[in-house]
């Protein structure tokens, strides 16, 4: 056999050993997704994006809107002592509401998924709402005045909810990791708590198990936005 | 070897490449698919997104219209328009953060068990709050997020009151949504062995009269 017909059985061998490969980690991994599914999944996350859009918008339109009314108020404020007085009670609740941004000395805890590379299982974990509602509710319990999310206020009637490793926080849009969750109050009362080993204890199992990534740091000035969604109540009243 | 020999190894190597070449692109396509989707969410975590984009979407256009009309009042330029626009805004503003007693429909919740922790509580408070809760007591302390939960020998504390089983939960809200979330609750509780008991019923008016005192900032200050 020629130099030139063992190069070329060579070839063939490499190309279809490589075809092999690809063949063999398509069928492993199931990527081949059919047309049709990934159509159908396709829409569903249209949906999602568009509802994303609308929520976006609104939430938009809202602060805008609150801002308006604060002009007004202002205005109102401006010709009427007992209206001043009436708007600065108005104003110390809004900012206990989380409807007015804050700034003071803080906390940022950011959380990140566990990298599936260097877990002892092998597998991924997804940063999910228990756990963001596991910091928060630390946070509070030790000196937080205020507390927001990526971004968002987290107010009297927040509620945390989301699956597979989205948070969902109220009327807001799903957030993923990395989340930022960063609280204005007692800087030191709450780096004891998050530097507590006893505390966060299922969190640092997952640190332990799935690499997931918790870490935290204090600084003398952190900012917090105002709520930008609803707090409607509809069905309480005052009672007397 | 022959040039038809040659031409025969020539087209099976076309062949192979080609088959390569097909296979990577759909690969590749596939991969972008997914990508451009969003990553690791099954479609029925889409729905249930979809189903929460909608509500959260619904409760967003009642409180524009909300402040639209607030802003048409006090627009108005009527004597005493925004008296009454920021009277009725204190007012709620109170029942959202607890400070005065409230009353309206919903689910009372009631839990006898034994060990119990503070996640068991806060749990169950963000189910109810996931579920609609405009209101929550345990016990007679009121609960907003913020309330500080804290662990208390074998029991849990509200803003430093203990409260010991059984937990008597009772919250204002959408008594269906909130009633949904309750029977919800009662399969977990019950499939619990620290639980003793646990039941909900829904009540057309609750009353709590537990309140929160007023704290100060101390440190924040608003911008």
């Amino acid at each position: 056999m020629s130099p030139r017909q063992l190069a070329g059985i060579a070839v063939l061998a490499l190309v279809a050993m490589a075809t092999g490969f690809v063949l063999a980690g398509q069928v492993k991994a199931q990527l081949l997704t059919p047309s049709n599914q990934v159509a159908r999944y396709q829409a569903l996350v249209v949906s999602v994006q568009e509802l994303e859009a609308t929520n976006s918008e609104s939430r938009r339109e809202i602060a805008g809107l609150r801002g308006e009314i604060d002009s007004l108020e202002a205005d109102a404020a401006a010709r009427s002592a007992a209206t001043q007085d009436l708007r600065a009670k108005v104003d110390d609740l809004r900012a206990h509401a989380g409807l007015v941004a804050m700034h003071g000395p803080g906390i940022e805890v950011d959380l990140r998924n566990g990298d599936a590379g260097s877990a002892a299982t092998g597998t991924a974990y997804l940063v999910n709402f228990e756990d963001v509602q596991d910091v928060v509710n630390l946070l509070f319990a030790d000196g937080a005045e205020g507390v927001a999310v990526n971004g968002r206020r987290v107010t009297p009637l927040t509620a945390f909810s989301g699956s597979a490793g989205q948070v969902i926080i109220d009327q807001g849009p799903p957030l993923a990791s990395p989340i930022k969750v960063v609280a204005v109050g007692d800087r030191n009362r709450m780096f004891a708590a998050l530097d507590d080993p006893s505390a966060l204890a299922s969190i640092r199992a997952r640190e332990v198990e799935f690499n997931l990534h918790l870490t935290f740091f204090g600084s003398p000035d952190l900012s917090l936005p105002a709520y930008d969604s609803s707090l409607q109540i509809p069905h309480v009243t005052p009672a007397n | 070897m022959s040039r038809r020999r040659i031409r025969a190894t020539a087209v099976s190597v076309w062949l192979i490449a080609l088959l390569v070449a097909l296979v990577a692109t759909i690969q590749i396509r596939s991969e972008v698919e997914v990508q451009r989707s969003l990553v690791g969410i099954d479609p029925t975590s889409l729905a249930f997104l979809i189903d929460d984009l909608h509500r959260a979407n619904e409760a967003l256009d009642a409180e524009k219209a909300d402040l639209k009309s607030k802003r048409t009042q006090l627009q108005s330029g009527q004597s005493g328009a925004a008296d009454q626009v920021l009277s009725t805004e204190a007012d709620r503003l109170r029942a959202v953060e607890g400070l005065v007693p409230v009353h309206g429909p919903g689910v009372v919740v009631e839990v006898d068990a034994s060990g119990l922790t503070v996640l068991d509580l806060e749990d169950a408070l963000n189910n109810l709050s996931s579920g609609g809760a405009e209101a929550i007591d345990v016990n007679n302390n009121r609960v907003v997020m913020g309330a500080a939960i804290s662990p208390s020998g074998s029991d849990v504390a509200i803003n430093g009151a203990v409260i010991t089983p059984p937990w008597t939960i009772s919250v204002i809200g959408d008594p269906t949504r909130l009633g949904i979330v309750a029977g919800l609750m009662m399969q977990q509780l019950r499939a619990d062995r620290r639980v003793r008991g646990a039941s909900y019923r829904v009540e057309s008016d609750i009353v709590i009269r537990s309140v929160i005192s007023e704290k100060p900032f101390v440190y924040a200050v608003p911008s």
